[in-house]
C-alpha cells in the first residue's frame, strides 16, 4: 500500500468542472453562519450601497478598514473590536443595531469566534450586489456600419467589436467543415457523402444559405435533434426517478409536436406555465414518495424550474434562504411557488417554518403582477402572460443566448443559467433577442440568422486551456463535443444499424394533411381456436399468411403490427420485425422487402401464458404506388392460418417451409377485441398515423431511453435541469469506447454492410468513411496508413477497426 | 498469490513501483484528484483505501449483529413476542455477541469496531433507493444539484492510489433491468463532479475482467494494432495543430489512460479467475463473495474506493417483506465467509491497517414496527399476521430506522470495540451514543484524510461531503 505522503507528489492538472472550485475549510462556515447574521442585523445600513457612519461591511477589507470611528475589528484583540462592543452594548446611544431586535447571545458568540479565527471570508464574496443587473426592457440597438461589405446584422456588430479590440477576424470556414458543422448543429446528423459531394460541386454563391434553409425545413430531423436540448432543459425523459411511484409525467408528445410545428416560443412557454394535461409534466416536477425538505416541494421545484429554464435565474439558493450570491430572496422563490400552489405555502428558511404565508407574486412587477386572490388556473395564466410579455427582455435573452451557445459553443452570457452575468456584447444579445421577439418568437428564424452569419461560418478558435471566464474575450466560435445523441446517431448513420423501435411516446414525422390520411384497416385475428366459447391455449403457435400482388414496386410502404403475445413478420421469406409487447405496436418499413408481382406476407404468432388466454394479431399496411395512389392491406378473414411453422434459415433472418402445409384455412376475427382495444387502441391509431408519414427516417437516439452508450457519452439523468453537457471525455468513458461490447457489435455489423456495399475495395471504403465521418477526403498519408491496415482486399475485421480508429479521432468527436 | 501482491510486498517497493508508473504516465495520467489547497486543513489519514460492503435492502440488526430475545419458530407464537429469529453466538470479543450464521465474522470481531447505534432518518415513507441515496451521498433526495457518491468524493479529493486504476469502483449492483434502477442510478454517480470521478460499475464480479479487456471478439494483438492505427491517424491528421485545443488534448489523454489500463498488468486485478484456487473457493459462494475477492484484488492494486453490494433488488435479498428468517439464513451464508476472509487476507497482506472496511445498510428491520416510534410510514409487510402460522411469517418484515448496526474494520478503527447500544426492549432504538449518517460519514472521511467541511462550490452554493459540512467524526472509535 502506498504511504500517504505519496499523495503530495500527485499534483497534476485536474480536468475541472466548470463552476466548481475548492474553498478553504475552516471551523467557521462563513456562508451559512456569518452572512445571515450580518445581513439580518447590519445589512440594512452597512451593506450594498448603504454605508452609514461611513462604514460598510461589503468586503473583508472594508470591514477591517472600518468607518468614521476607526477600525471595526481588531484581529489580535478581539474584545477591543468596536463591532463586538456595539452589538453587545445596551446603551441606547451606542448599541447596534440602534433599533429592532438585539443580536442573540449565540449570534454574538459566533461573530466573536469568527473574529478569533482571523475573520475567514469567502474568496470573492461581497455583500454588494456585484452581479450585473440586466435591464428588463430590450433595446433595439442601431446596427453599426458594415465592415468590408459584410452586411449581416450579426457580422456588423461582431466585426465592429473586432475593429474596436484591434484584433483580426477568425478565418472563414471551408465548405466541408461548414456542411458538417451546420448539419450537426441544426439537425444533429452528419451530412451524407452524396449531400457533401453535391454541396462541394455546387457553384452557387447562395448555396450556404440554401443549405441552411433546407436543414431547417426538415421538420422531423430538426425536431428529433432539438428534442434532446429541450428534454434536458425541461427535464423530460422516458424513464427516470419519480416515474416508479407515479410522481412524474412526461411531456414528450406535446414537446415533439411543438418542435415539429415550430410552435412560437412565447406560446410554447405559455403552454408549459399554464399547462394542459399533456404539458403539465414540466410544471409538476418530480414528486418523491415520503417527506421532502421544504426547499424541494413540488411548489418550490416549480419556482426553481421556471426561474432556470425560462429566465436563466438560479432560485435554488433562494429556495432555502435569501441568496448570498445574487439578488434573489426567499420571498421571490416562494412568490413563484405560491402561484402554482394549490394550498397556502408557509415560508421556510433552511427547512424551518417562519410562520409566514407566501403571497403569489413574481419578480418583475414592472410588467404587472399576479392577483394573489385569483384561482390557481388564472394565476398560472397571468404568470404565463407576464413571462411572455413583449417587454420581458429577460425571457427572450435567455433563450437566444441558449441557441447562440448551441451553435457557437459558448453563450454571450455565460454560464447560461446565470443571466445576471454581464454579456460580452450587450448589443449582440439585445439585437438577437429583439429580433427574435419581432419575428414572433420564431426559434428557427433565430437559428437561421445565426447560421447565416460569417461569424458562425468562421473557424473555431483554439483554446489552449480552460479559459478564465472572468476575462473572456470573443475570438470566434468554440468547438463543441458531439453530444451522446449526435455520436450515436452518427454511428447509426455510418453503420446502418439504427434500431427500429422508439421509446418516446410520440407520433413521428410531420403532421399530415387530410389527403395523406387513409382510414385504418385491420382486425384482431387468430386461428379458429378463438370461438365464442373457446379461448386459445397457452403457447399456441401458428402461421398466418396472405399473398398480395403488386402491379409495380411501390414508392413507399409501411406497416404497423402488434400481437398478443409475440410475433415475427416475414415478407417474401425475409424477416422484417418481431415483437413481444402487444401494448406497443411497431411501425416498420416494408419497402426493402417488396417486389413487383406476388408478395407473400407471413406472420408467425404465438400465444403466451400458462393457461388458456385470449390471443390476437393486428396488422395493417399501406403503400403508395408510382402513380401516387394509396393502397392498404389489413388483417382480415382473407388471411389464412396453419399450425405448421416455417423453419428459420440464414441465421434466422429468413424462413422457409420444408414441407408446404396443406391445411391452410381462413383466420377467425377475434370474438372480443375489447380485451385489447381499450389499452392499445390509441397506440394503434398513433402507429397507423405514423406509418402514413413514411418513409420513416432513421430512428434517432433522442427517441430512445438512455442506454449504456448514451450514458457513457454524457446523456444526463434528467432529475435536474441540464443546460450544458460535459465537454470533456473522461477516462471511464474512454474505456467504454475502447471495449464496450455494444459498440463493438455495432461496428462489426456496420463493417459487414460497408465492406459488401463497397465490394471490399479498400480505397473506396476509406474514402467513403472519411467523407461520411469527417466530411472530407483523406490526405495521402492518411489514406496510405489506412491502406496499410487493410491490404489489397478489405476484410470485415479491418474495416471494423479502421472505422473505430476514425470514430475515435478528435476530429470526429469534436465539431469544429 | 497474485502478481500484484508480489509486486507490493512491502510499502517501499510498492511506492517505487507507483513512482515509476507515474513517471511513465507523465502528464497523461488518470485524473489525480484535486490538489489540496495549502490553507485547506485536512485531517491526517488513518486509511488509504476504503471498501464499503453494502447490505442493500435493510439488514435486520436483531437477526445479525445485535441479538435480542430469540424465539424459535412455532405455529401460534404471537409475532410481537419475537425479537430475534436466530440464537446468539459468542464472538472473539467477550462483550460482543452476534447471531447464529455469522460464526466466521464472529471470529474476526477482535479486528473491528461494531456500532450498534446507527440511526437513519425516517423519510415518511420507505423507498429503499431514496434512503440509499441518502446513505451514499449524505444528502436526502431530491436535491437541487446532483450529489456525488461518497466514492466520488474520494476520487475527487484523493484520486486513485495507483494512477492507472479507476479510483471509484462499485461491484455487484445492476443498474439495468432491476426495480428502482433509475433511482439507483441517481446516486451511483459523481454528480456535479462530472463523470471523470464517477464509478466504474461492475455488476458481475466474474465478468469484471472483461470490462478492462478488449472486446471479447478481439485478440490482443488486434487490439494493439487498432490503437496504433488510431494514433497514427491522429498524427497524420492535416489539422493536427487544432489538437492543441484543450478539448482535444483531454480527449487524447483519456484515450491514452484507457488504453494504458486496458493493456496494463494491473488489469489482472480485475480477473478473479487468476486467484489461486484455495483462496478463490472461500470467496466463491455467491456474487457477493466473488465481489469481496475482487475488492481485495483491486485495493491491493491501488484502487481508492470500492463498494461491494449484496445487490438491492426490491423484495429480494435483505429486503425481506416475508419469509425473512429463511432468506437471512442464505444472506448470512453469503456474507459470513467472504467478509471474514477479506479481513484476514487484508491483515496477512499488511493492508488492513490502512484499509477501512465498512459493513452497512440503509436501515434495520423489525418484526412489528415500521419506521420508528411515532413514524407515519405505512406498514409494508406483505403477510401481516398476529401469530405465526407458517414459516413465511417468521422474520423481520418491517423497515426500522430507529437503530441499526455498522461494522468497521481496519483503517485506524479500534479493534474489538463496541460502540453505542440499542434499547434492550422493543422498540430497538439507539439509546446510547447515536451515530447519524452525517456523523458516520464524517468518521469515514476523516479516516480517509478528508475534512467533513471540505468545500466545493457549485452554482454559487458551498457543498460539503457531509450535509452542510456538519458531520462530526466519532473520534472515540479511532485507535
Amino acid at each position: 500500500m502506498v504511504p500517504p505522503l505519496l499523495r503530495l507528489s500527485l499534483v497534476f492538472v485536474v480536468l475541472g468542472v466548470t463552476g466548481l472550485r475548492v474553498l478553504p475549510a475552516a471551523d467557521i462556515d462563513f456562508s451559512h453562519e456569518i452572512v445571515p447574521i450580518l445581513r439580518k442585523h447590519c445589512g440594512e445600513c452597512h451593506t450594498g450601497s448603504a454605508s452609514q457612519g461611513d462604514f460598510s461591511l461589503n468586503t473583508r477589507k472594508q470591514l477591517l478598514d472600518g468607518g468614521a470611528e476607526g477600525p471595526a475589528v481588531v484581529l489580535d484583540d478581539v474584545d477591543a473590536s468596536t463591532l463586538l462592543q456595539r452589538i453587545s452594548s445596551t446603551d441606547p446611544d451606542q448599541q447596534m443595531p440602534p433599533e429592532g431586535p438585539r443580536l442573540a447571545p449565540d449570534e454574538i458568540s459566533t461573530l466573536r469566534r469568527w473574529i478569533l479565527a482571523d475573520l475567514p471570508w469567502e474568496a470573492g464574496f461581497s455583500f454588494a450586489p456585484t452581479s450585473y443587473d440586466p435591464p428588463l426592457l430590450l433595446r433595439r440597438p442601431e446596427l453599426p456600419a458594415a465592415v468590408d461589405g459584410r452586411e449581416h446584422p450579426i457580422d456588423r456588430i461582431i466585426d465592429n467589436y473586432f475593429v474596436a479590440a484591434g484584433r483580426s477576424l477568425p478565418q472563414p470556414l471551408d465548405d466541408g467543415h461548414f456542411v458538417r458543422r451546420v448539419s450537426l448543429d441544426l439537425t444533429g446528423l452528419l451530412p451524407e457523402p452524396e449531400t457533401l459531394q453535391a454541396f462541394l460541386s455546387n457553384r452557387s454563391t447562395s448555396k450556404r444559405s440554401e443549405y441552411i434553409s433546407e436543414l431547417i425545413a426538415n421538420e422531423t430531423a430538426y425536431a428529433e435533434h432539438w428534442l434532446s436540448f429541450w428534454n434536458d432543459l425541461l427535464r423530460n425523459d422516458y424513464d427516470g426517478t419519480g416515474f416508479i411511484t407515479g410522481g412524474r409525467k412526461q411531456i414528450s408528445a406535446w414537446l415533439y409536436k411543438s418542435l415539429i410545428t415550430n410552435k412560437p416560443y412565447d406560446q410554447f412557454a405559455r403552454e408549459l406555465l399554464a399547462p394542459t394535461e399533456e404539458s403539465t409534466g414540466f410544471a409538476d416536477g418530480i414528486r418523491w414518495r415520503g417527506t421532502v425538505s421544504a426547499g424541494q416541494t413540488v411548489e418550490i421545484q416549480f419556482a426553481q424550474s421556471v426561474g432556470q429554464s425560462f429566465l436563466g435565474i438560479n432560485l435554488k439558493c433562494a429556495s432555502c434562504h435569501d441568496s448570498f450570491v445574487d439578488r434573489w430572496k426567499l420571498e421571490d422563490a416562494y412568490g413563484l411557488a405560491a402561484i402554482y400552489a394549490e394550498s397556502p405555502q408557509e415560508i421556510h428558511r433552511c427547512d424551518k417554518p417562519l410562520g409566514k404565508i407566501a403571497e403569489a407574486k413574481w419578480m418583475f412587477p414592472e410588467l404587472g403582477q399576479i392577483d394573489p386572490q385569483a384561482a390557481r388556473p388564472e394565476r398560472l395564466r397571468q404568470l404565463a402572460s407576464l413571462m411572455t410579455h413583449p417587454d420581458n427582455g429577460r425571457f427572450a435573452r435567455t433563450i437566444v443566448n441558449r441557441l447562440w451557445h448551441r451553435l457557437m459553443g459558448r453563450g454571450i452570457v455565460h454560464p447560461l443559467d446565470a443571466m445576471e452575468t454581464a454579456p460580452w456584447n450587450e448589443d449582440l444579445l439585445d439585437y438577437l433577442a429583439s429580433d427574435f421577439v419581432d419575428h414572433g418568437y420564431d426559434l428557427k428564424h433565430t437559428l437561421n440568422l445565426i447560421a447565416t452569419s460569417q461569424a458562425y461560418q468562421s473557424q473555431s478558435q483554439i483554446i489552449s486551456e480552460e479559459h478564465a471566464e472572468a476575462d473572456f474575450q470573443y475570438l470566434g466560435p468554440h468547438a463543441k463535443r458531439l453530444t451522446a445523441e449526435q455520436f450515436v446517431d452518427a454511428l447509426w448513420q455510418i453503420t446502418g444499424e439504427a434500431p427500429t423501435n422508439i421509446d418516446a411516446p410520440v407520433s413521428r414525422g410531420p403532421v399530415l394533411d387530410s389527403t395523406q390520411q387513409l382510414p385504418l384497416v385491420g382486425n384482431w385475428v387468430w386461428s379458429s381456436s378463438d370461438g365464442s366459447a373457446a379461448v386459445p391455449l397457452a403457447g399456441e403457435s401458428l402461421t398466418i399468411a396472405k399473398t398480395v400482388s403488386l402491379a409495380a414496386l411501390p414508392t413507399r410502404a409501411t406497416a404497423m403490427i402488434t400481437c398478443d403475445n409475440s410475433y415475427a413478420l416475414y415478407v417474401n421469406q425475409r424477416r422484417v420485425s418481431q415483437g413481444e409487447n402487444w401494448e406497443q405496436p411497431q411501425v416498420v418499413d416494408l419497402l426493402p422487402y417488396l417486389r413487383a408481382g406476388d408478395n407473400r406476407f407471413l406472420i408467425v404468432a404465438r400465444n403466451g401464458g400458462d393457461a388458456p388466454n385470449p390471443a390476437g394479431l393486428f396488422f395493417a399496411a399501406r403503400w403508395q404506388m408510382p402513380d401516387g395512389s394509396q393502397q392498404s392491406l389489413g388483417s382480415d378473414r382473407e388471411w389464412e392460418w396453419t399450425s405448421a411453422l416455417p423453419q428459420a434459415i440464414d441465421n434466422g433472418n429468413a424462413v422457409t417451409f420444408t414441407v408446404i402445409p396443406s391445411d391452410w384455412q381462413p383466420v377467425a376475427l377475434v370474438a372480443n377485441p375489447n380485451v385489447w382495444m381499450p389499452r392499445v387502441g390509441p397506440a394503434i391509431q398513433k402507429a397507423w398515423q405514423e406509418a402514413s408519414g413514411l418513409p420513416l427516417p432513421m430512428v434517432r437516439a433522442s427517441l430512445r431511453k438512455s442506454d449504456f452508450l448514451q450514458r457513457t457519452l454524457g446523456r444526463p439523468n434528467r432529475d435536474q435541469i441540464v443546460s450544458v453537457r460535459p465537454d470533456l471525455l473522461s477516462t471511464l468513458e474512454a474505456i467504454d469506447l475502447n471495449n464496450a461490447q455494444m459498440l463493438a457489435d455495432l461496428l462489426q455489423s456496420g463493417a459487414e454492410r460497408i465492406t459488401a456495399a463497397q465490394q471490399g475495395d479498400p480505397k473506396r471504403i476509406i474514402d467513403w468513411l472519411y467523407a461520411y465521418a469527417l466530411s472530407r477526403r483523406p490526405t495521402e498519408s492518411e489514406r496510405s496508413l489506412a491502406m496499410e491496415s487493410m491490404g489489397n482486399r478489405a476484410e470485415v475485421l479491418e474495416v471494423e477497426d479502421l472505422m473505430w480508429a476514425i470514430l475515435m479521432q478528435p476530429e470526429f468527436m469534436i465539431v469544429r | 498469490m497474485s502478481l500484484q501482491t508480489n509486486d507490493f510486498e512491502n510499502p517501499q517497493q510498492a511506492r517505487r513501483h507507483f513512482l515509476k508508473q507515474m513517471a511513465a504516465a507523465s502528464a497523461a495520467t488518470w485524473s489525480m484528484g484535486q490538489p489540496l489547497l495549502a490553507n485547506q486543513v485536512q485531517p491526517t489519514a488513518t486509511a488509504d483505501a476504503c471498501i464499503l460492503l453494502w447490505m442493500g435492502g435493510g439488514m435486520a440488526a436483531p437477526d445479525t449483529f445485535d441479538p435480542k430475545r430469540y424465539v424459535p419458530f412455532e405455529v401460534g407464537v404471537p409475532v410481537k413476542e419475537i425479537e430475534s429469529t436466530f440464537p446468539a453466538i459468542d464472538t472473539a470479543v467477550d462483550s460482543i455477541q452476534f447471531t447464529k450464521g455469522l460464526e466466521n465474522l464472529a471470529s474476526v470481531m477482535d479486528r473491528g469496531t461494531l456500532i450498534r447505534s446507527h440511526v437513519l432518518p425516517d423519510l415518511g415513507s420507505i423507498l429503499h433507493s431514496r434512503h440509499q441515496y441518502h446513505w451514499h451521498t449524505g444528502y436526502v433526495p431530491p436535491q437541487t444539484v446532483a450529489c456525488p457518491h461518497v466514492g466520488a468524493w474520494m476520487a475527487k479529493v484523493l484520486g486513485p492510489i495507483n494512477p492507472v486504476m479507476p479510483p471509484f469502483i462499485t461491484i455487484g449492483q445492476r443498474l439495468e433491468g432491476v426495480g428502482e434502477s433509475e433511482e439507483l442510478k441517481a446516486f451511483t454517480t459523481a454528480g456535479f463532479f462530472g463523470s471523470e470521478f464517477g464509478p466504474m460499475v461492475l455488476p458481475y464480479p466474474a465478468d469484471a475482467a472483461k470490462s478492462v479487456q478488449p472486446p471479447s471478439s478481439m485478440k490482443e494483438n488486434r487490439f494493439g494494432n487498432r490503437y496504433r492505427l488510431f494514433k497514427q491517424l491522429v498524427d497524420a491528421n492535416p489539422n493536427r495543430e487544432l489538437m492543441s485545443d484543450y478539448q482535444q488534448e483531454s480527449l487524447l489523454r483519456s484515450m491514452d489512460n484507457a488504453h494504458r489500463l486496458l493493456s496494463s498488468k494491473d488489469r489482472q486485478a480485475f480477473n478473479i479467475e487468476a486467484e489461486p484456487k484455495e483462496s478463490y473457493d472461500i470467496y466463491n459462494n455467491s456474487r457477493f463473495g466473488q465481489g469481496c475477492l475482487l475488492a481485495r484484488r483491486l485495493v491491493e492494486s491501488g484502487a481508492r474506493f470500492v463498494e461491494v453490494t449484496t445487490e438491492y433488488v426490491p423484495f429480494l435479498n435483505w429486503d425481506t417483506h416475508a419469509n425473512g428468517h429463511e432468506t437471512l439464513v442464505r444472506m448470512k451464508q453469503e456474507i459470513d465467509g467472504p467478509i471474514a476472509q477479506l479481513i484476514r487476507d487484508l491483515e496477512s497482506r499488511k493492508l488492513l491497517d490502512r484499509t477501512l472496511v465498512i459493513v452497512a445498510s440503509e436501515f434495520s428491520r423489525d418484526m412489528i414496527m415500521e419506521g420508528k416510534p411515532g413514524s407515519n410510514a405505512a406498514d409494508q409487510t406483505t403477510d401481516p399476521v398476529e401469530k405465526l402460522a407458517e414459516m413465511k411469517h417468521y422474520g423481520q418484515h418491517r423497515h426500522f430506522t430507529g437503530g441499526s448496526c455498522v461494522l468497521m474494520f481496519g483503517g485506524g478503527m479500534q479493534k474489538g470495540r463496541l460502540y453505542g447500544a440499542s434499547s434492550p426492549v422493543r422498540p430497538f432504538v439507539a439509546i446510547e451514543d447515536p451515530v447519524s449518517v452525517t456523523d458516520l460519514h464524517a468518521t469515514v472521511f476523516t479516516a480517509m484524510g478528508i475534512s467533513p467541511k471540505t468545500t466545493f462550490e457549485i452554482e454559487g452554493r458551498p457543498f460539503y461531503p457531509t450535509e452542510d459540512g456538519n458531520g462530526k467524526p466519532v473520534m472515540d472509535i479511532f485507535a
